[in-house]
């Protein structure tokens, strides 16, 4: 099992640099989730930590070896694919044990390899099926297969259940971490889905434009993002944003007004910022308080209310800021035109005009 | 299988629709076919037919022309055919490449012969092939020769020539179907197939050749089928003649012949031409069971 290390990589496809300078440590056994928006960079990271991208600039080690011009079957790595990229002529079986055919394996070996790895994925009885004879989530199974039987250093995932169903995500998500659990190995996980990687990850890389925005666990970047970006790209539903602005300003903490909601001013806690200055301020959507329970109350226009039994999500509006509420128990709201929630300054955050963290 | 049942007025009006066209395939391709097939039992000469029974096969064996057509036909098809579905697929695979400059030049290259004219290839092959003509000079002039080749009077230099033309004109055809195939190909499989430490050459043996493989089934019947209807080419060169004696005749050149240009023999030269229907369905059928999958589908 292999650390990694990225120490100033970048990429560039002629004048246009998709990846700016990443430095990243993943220890080894970690499971690491890339998550950002699409065009983010990281597929690009990860299939440049394959070997399938040429490293513009920067080093990249696996085990402490530098492996930018090492040929991607040397690095040690196995990689699982969106599209699956099963061989289509070849069965279940062949397809796992075709790398292992070129790195000069004994046929009993191979067959031995491909038998261990078809039982911990539960794909025994499917070993002589052709990959168009298989479910989404069976070719899935396979490529991990074929990874398995490698026996490499470090998992690469990229985007591996975007083309299942909902409800076979949730299962192949399960599938994954059981499988990280039982191989412990060290493992690098795309996606653009926040949700798997919260519940997959030791540690999220958070990314933007070719740029790491933040580095850490699930939770801490749920309770800390370190900007705008991370606070609203963590957490389902999405962080609500409130324009504001600074009318006060004292040692420790700001007064601020909230723009769409005249007369609504409080204060909060706060490191930075200035007189007059434009700020966000951000509230969870489970963080609204029942009316007179926080610092301010506000009133918002309902548009739709999601009632899901347990939770509730309230879609409402207020001047042309669109916010989601979370609600427990909503029963008796249904049908409301207008909603009335308070907003507790030590559950919010703010940030300044430049997106960056002030609270 | 469900399907509707039509009402009478409805199955009318679809064969009305369909009539006309019914109508002209009947006429100009139906009848006619099953019509040469009656013919093939005919003997005699011009308008002068009778009825033969087996005689024109009969003929057939102990045709020395006909025999000496049908082993030059086989000739073309054993060595063009494979030489060319080779080509096409090693320029389609290298004209896949996305890192290839002038990619489309390339392919546009490739692909032009089989859309130029045919009266002026042939020419320009004449005159290139000639005794005085460029490629004798060229040879003599970078001493790989010393003195001229009879391209056209050397019966194995012909057969070469013909099968050169042919090649030229028609691997860019092929290596189309190959293209189009290759670029509906996941790329993510080669990466795959990469990471995997699959070396390039066996990438291209048992990943690209298998996946290609309805495609290269496909080309290599159409090939076949039209090698073995081999015409053009061989009229063009030789001036009708399938010379120099006869090492260039096809079955389609002799069935030509045996029409227009000796005295007309209708009932034997439809005979040939099923021969070459035959020899089509044989050749394609094997084929076809060389290419079937090992697996159930």
């Amino acid at each position: 099992m292999s650390s990694l290390k990225l120490s100033g990589v970048r990429k560039s496809y002629g004048h246009v640099e998709v990846i700016k300078g990443v430095d990243l440590e993943i220890k080894s056994k970690e499971f690491v989730v890339f998550v950002g928006p699409s065009g983010c960079g990281k597929s690009t990271l990860l299939r440049m930590i394959a070997g399938l991208e040429h490293i513009s600039a920067g080093d990249l080690e696996i085990g402490g070896t530098r492996m930018n011009d090492v040929d991607p079957s040397k690095r040690g790595i196995a990689m699982v694919f969106q599209s699956y990229a099963l061989y289509p002529h070849m069965t279940v079986r062949e397809n796992m044990g075709f790398a292992l055919r070129f790195a000069g394996v004994a046929k009993d070996q191979i067959a031995r390899q491909v038998q261990d790895a078809a039982r911990i994925l539960a794909l025994e009885p499917l070993l002589d099926r052709l990959p168009k004879e298989l479910s989404g989530g069976q070719r899935q199974r396979v490529a991990i297969g074929r990874a398995i039987v490698r026996n490499p250093e470090v998992f690469l995932f990229d985007e591996p259940l975007s083309n299942l169903d909902a409800e076979l995500r949730v299962h192949m998500r399960i599938e994954i971490a059981r499988l990280h659990k039982e191989l412990q190995t060290t493992v690098i996980y795309v996606t653009h889905d926040q949700v798997e990687a919260m519940t997959l990850a030791d540690t999220i890389v958070v990314l933007r434009d070719g740029v790491i925005e933040q580095v850490g666990r699930p939770l801490d970047l749920y309770d800390n993002p370190a900007n705008q970006f991370v606070a609203g790209f963590i957490g389902s539903p999405k962080m609500n944003f409130l324009a504001a602005s600074i009318v006060e300003k004292s040692a420790g903490s700001v007064t601020v007004a909230l723009r769409n909601h005249s007369g609504v001013q409080f204060t909060v806690p706060a490191s930075g910022g200035a007189v007059g200055e434009d700020v966000t301020l951000g509230v969870r959507a489970e963080h609204f308080g029942e009316p007179g329970a926080g610092a301010a109350d506000i009133r918002l226009n309902v548009d739709v209310a999601e009632h899901l039994g347990s939770t509730s999500y309230v879609y409402a509006n207020a001047g042309g800021e669109s916010l989601i509420i979370e609600r427990e128990e909503s029963r008796n709201e249904m049908g409301q035109e207008h909603i009335t929630v308070s907003i507790s300054p030590e559950r919010a955050f703010l940030f300044d005009s430049k997106g960056q963290r002030i609270r | 299988m469900a399907y509707a049942r039509l009402d009478r007025r409805e199955q009318l009006t679809g064969w009305a629709f369909i009539a006309p066209a019914l109508v002209l395939l009947g006429l100009f391709m139906i009848y006619p076919i099953i019509w040469s097939l009656w013919m093939s039992f005919q003997v005699g000469k011009g308008m002068n037919l009778s009825f033969g029974g087996f005689a024109n096969i009969e003929r057939l064996t102990k045709d020395p022309v006909f025999l000496r057509a049908l082993g030059n036909t086989f000739i073309f098809f054993i060595i063009q055919v494979p030489i060319m579905i080779t080509l096409a697929l090693l320029f389609a695979v290298a004209l896949n490449d996305s890192t290839l400059r002038f990619r489309g030049l390339f392919r546009t290259a490739i692909f032009l012969p089989c859309v130029t004219s045919l009266i002026a290839y042939s020419t320009i092959f004449k005159s290139m092939f000639a005794t005085d003509g460029v490629v004798n000079q060229a040879l003599m002039a970078l001493h790989i020769i010393g003195s001229p080749i009879g391209w056209f009077t050397d019966p194995f230099w012909a057969k070469v020539i013909v099968i050169l033309a042919i090649t030229w004109r028609w691997t860019g055809y092929n290596m189309i179907f190959y293209l189009a195939a290759l670029q509906n190909v996941d790329r993510s499989i080669y990466e795959a197939a990469r990471i995997d430490g699959v070396p390039a050459w066996a990438r291209f043996t048992h990943i690209t050749i298998p996946m290609l493989k309805p495609v290269i089934l496909f080309t290599t019947v159409i090939s076949t089928i039209g090698t073995l209807q081999l015409f053009d080419e061989v009229y063009n060169f030789t001036a009708g003649s399938g010379g120099p004696s006869d090492s260039t005749l096809t079955l389609s050149l002799y069935i030509y012949n045996l029409t227009f240009k000796f005295m007309p023999s209708f009932g034997y030269s439809a005979t040939v031409s099923w021969v070459i229907v035959v020899l089509v369905g044989i050749l394609s059928f094997l084929q076809f069971l060389v290419a079937r999958d090992r697996r159930r589908t």
